[in-house]
């Protein structure tokens, strides 16, 4: 398995992902690990159908996703292309805790909410958001801000998430 | 009677609302929502917000501007799965046009495949080589 892109983005599967990213990195395989999502038939089906008919996708909880990509072993995943989408910094921390081989992760659309502060333009965080992106860093993986393929891309420094963190 | 929301990305719906009232005069029940700036959620609860406010009896039509993105998963999402919501993608002038125009005119299935079938006919080669 190759995974060619571990996201963070709470608007899922959505046209940057499939068609920005999709064109770009040509998956052959989305997995969304959402708990919310894989547990409501009727957002699993929508956000399937979302997908383009070639590409595989898998909406599962983020227990079953790190099952399912944190097994080297898996025969089915074979010379698979894998995009690996979460909705939170939280879900994508459990993932890579549990082992999942992610080596960078794309920070792509995290929206406004109450309770939220702008970490870098467009990038909106609470406390959590921030502990999990922090607790992601210290394990030498890389944080990357970027919506689309050769939009402005910036890398999120431990300094700046300390920074902020002071003031949640 | 058949209520409309076109939800867009960006500006797109805003300014088809626009012109289609330009054209026509206003329109009651015809209102446009964008997903600039709002996650996925924030969106479909727009489109929940949208329909708590409509009639009971009301049928509602969303139309969007591309299958396959967050628009399309907000209008199914906050419209639910029941037959009172219609979703039609490719939203062009043409399909506001014949929504503004039969609204009152036609039973709102006809209404929504004479939308799309009219929105179909303006995509078209119209000079040029073919």
């Amino acid at each position: 398995m190759k995974l060619v892109l571990a996201r963070i983005d709470d608007r899922l599967i959505h046209g940057q992902v499939t068609v920005g990213w999709g064109h770009k990195l040509n998956p052959d395989h989305i997995v969304l690990a959402c708990d919310e999502v894989a547990l409501d038939p009727w957002q699993a089906r929508v956000y399937a159908m979302s997908v383009p008919p070639q590409v595989a996708v898998s909406v599962m909880t983020v227990a079953e996703a790190a099952r399912l990509l944190g097994d080297p072993d898996r025969a089915d995943l074979q010379d698979r292309r894998v995009m690996l989408l979460t909705g939170s910094p939280r879900d994508m921390q459990r993932l890579v805790a549990a082992g999942v081989p992610v080596r960078q992760v794309n920070v792509g659309g995290m929206h406004y909410a109450r309770g939220k502060r702008e970490l870098v333009p467009d990038i909106y965080v609470d406390r959590d958001d921030l502990l999990a992106l922090r607790s992601i860093g210290e394990c030498g993986l890389e944080l990357l801000v970027q919506a689309v393929p050769g939009g402005q891309a910036t890398a999120l420094e431990p300094a700046q998430l300390r920074a902020l963190e002071d003031r949640l | 009677m058949i209520q409309g929301l076109v939800l867009t990305h960006g500006g797109i719906g805003e300014e088809l609302v626009r012109v289609v009232e330009m054209i026509l005069g206003p329109i009651p029940g015809l209102k446009a929502e964008t997903n600039r700036g709002r996650s996925a959620k924030q969106v479909a609860d727009v489109v929940a917000g949208w329909l708590a406010g409509l009639a009971p009896a009301d049928r509602a039509l969303v139309f969007i501007d591309d299958y396959g993105g967050s628009c399309a998963n907000a209008a199914l999402l906050g419209g639910g799965d029941g037959d009172r919501v219609s979703v039609v993608s490719g939203v062009n002038l043409a399909m506001l046009l014949a929504f503004a125009t039969w609204r009152d005119e036609i039973p709102p299935a006809e209404l929504v495949q004479r939308v799309v079938d009219k929105g179909r006919q303006a995509v078209t080669v119209v000079g040029g080589a073919r």
